[in-house]
């Protein structure tokens, strides 16, 4: 059984003292005894969410709302501030394609490394990988390194890899969601399937169209605080009225 | 720190993901060079020539006891420095990963520790070299090089941790370290031999150098073919301590949030 559950989440950032921090300003702040160069971002704030297996949901908001900042807790990326995480079961998070390439290595190299990455043991690679050449339908291309591709054709070997995993928690950002329409119509059969596979997954878009197709719960984030969590059709509604300020 | 130990023990079992991200690096830097790790050698062979003849004239020194000892010096010297220069950068080489998959923090640590480890041996294997061409005699004794390879492989990996987690929060270690170990080469006996010092009053500078203990641990047994004096294993001993102890307060403390400094 997989689960999520984050208990009143606060997540801030402090800008200033730990982007650039040096021993000469950590001294000088600690000779003043006084912080007021540091500037705290309240990325999330109380945020209480209850995921169980079976559950698809939606994560909507304007930017910086912090979809992609819950998304990274959720992953075990970002230890919150204050608040509890508690994760059952193998989070693979697809945030973005490109982490793990190694332009000097060829094709199938990548593939490997990538898995890996992902969380895949080496027996399922192994079982997988013809599969994931074939999708990625680039053939003898696979024995040449990386860095002579398109970039085309390094979204194909990204997209072939990633969504061979078999994850219990699939968490997507924008960038990975089905629905965009680059996609071409395999492809987004793929990621239909890899999201049924996942028990649960959670899935940051701006794309209030796919939404209702692939989550029955949606939940709308507003400046790091949650607004509002109940079926899509509903959150969408309200998300829409607050944007467009219209009824 | 509960949790850091947790990281710690979760990432060494992820051994495959290491290795292999660490050949990478290794293979990486030789790539689409024409003599690729012979430069490992070569970097090696120009530095012993150069400093061997011009100091090992100027210290008086026999070229049969001096170019071995100037080339074990130099190799171990060579995995301290990499080690706290190279390794400090673990965390902010792969920050993309870290910001991007959720692998525990160390699976990095021990990239790079692999990394300068993997290039490090490879040199060590320039004193075999030197060793047969100076026809030095080899003593079962020798083998008292193991328990000192394996005190410079805890103090390396030591040193990468606690390097990788400041040189991510304070951005100014990484130039301070280098500097500290420019300066530590040349008070450290690395390329003149200790007994110089002695009866200068100088002594000092290698008794109370624990860099020349860690050296001493394992060039006296390759060199002399028996153990190091007790002293230097007790002082190497409470080196490994005490930066053990100073790793587990870094990683208490910096662990969680390590993926803001980045």
């Amino acid at each position: 059984m997989a689960r999520i559950t984050l208990q009143n989440i606060d997540l801030e950032f402090t800008v200033g003292i730990q982007t650039d921090q040096t021993v000469k300003s950590a001294l000088a702040l600690l000779l003043a005894s006084k912080r007021h160069s540091v500037r705290t971002i309240k990325a999330l704030q109380s945020v209480s969410l209850a995921v169980a297996s079976g559950d698809r949901i939606g994560l909507i908001g304007a930017n910086g709302a912090g979809k992609s900042t819950l998304l990274k807790v959720m992953a075990g990326i970002y230890p919150p501030t204050r608040g509890s995480v508690t994760l059952e079961g193998h989070v693979c998070p697809l945030f973005e394609f490109a982490t793990g390439f190694e332009m000097e290595g060829n094709g199938w190299d990548n593939i490997r490394t990538r898995a890996l990455l992902l969380g895949m043991s080496w027996r399922e690679i192994n079982a997988k990988i013809q599969d994931i050449a074939a999708f990625s339908g680039l053939g003898d291309f696979l024995d040449v390194p990386v860095r002579c591709y398109s970039s085309g054709m390094l979204l194909r070997l990204a997209f072939a890899t990633s969504t061979a995993v078999d994850p219990q928690i699939l968490l997507l950002d924008e960038v990975m969601a089905a629905g965009d329409a680059s996609f071409i119509e395999s492809a987004r059969k793929r990621m239909n399937d890899l999201m049924g596979r996942a028990s649960i997954v959670v899935f940051a878009t701006h794309n209030l169209e796919v939404l209702p197709r692939f989550c029955d719960r949606s939940i709308l984030l507003d400046h790091g605080q949650l607004v509002a969590d109940g079926p899509t059709s509903e959150i969408v509604h309200i998300y829409r009225d607050s944007v467009l300020g219209e009824p | 720190m509960k949790r850091a130990l947790l990281d710690l023990l979760q990432s060494a079992r992820l051994w495959r993901i290491w290795l292999r991200l660490g050949l990478q690096d290794v293979r990486r830097r030789f790539r689409r060079s024409t003599i690729g790790f012979a430069w490992i050698f070569i970097h090696l062979a120009v530095m012993i020539l150069a400093i061997g003849f011009i100091y090992g004239n100027l210290l008086g020194q026999k070229m049969g006891y001096f170019i071995p000892y100037l080339t074990i010096s130099l190799v171990t010297w060579a995995y301290l420095t990499s080690s706290v220069v190279e390794g400090g950068t673990a965390f902010l080489n792969s920050e993309g990963y870290i910001k991007q998959i959720s692998l525990p923090l160390y699976v990095y640590v021990f990239r790079s520790h692999f990394t300068i480890t993997l290039v490090n041996i490879i040199s060590l294997s320039v004193f075999f070299l030197v060793a047969i061409l100076y026809s030095m005699p080899f003593a079962f004794g020798c083998l008292w090089v193991i328990p000192g390879l394996f005190i410079l492989l805890a103090t390396s990996f030591l040193l990468v941790l606690i390097f990788a987690h400041l040189n991510a929060r304070f951005r100014d270690i990484a130039h301070l370290a280098s500097l500290g170990m420019q300066v530590l080469f040349y008070v450290t006996p690395v390329m003149f031999p200790a007994d110089l010092l002695k009866g200068r009053g100088f002594e000092f500078v290698v008794v109370l150098n624990p860099f020349f203990h860690l050296l001493e641990v394992v060039r006296e047994p390759l060199l002399a073919g028996h153990p190091a004096e007790v002293i230097s294993y007790a002082w190497s001993g409470a080196v490994v301590a005490l930066l053990l102890g100073l790793a587990l307060i870094t990683i208490g403390r910096y662990q969680r949030r390590i993926v803001f400094a980045l």
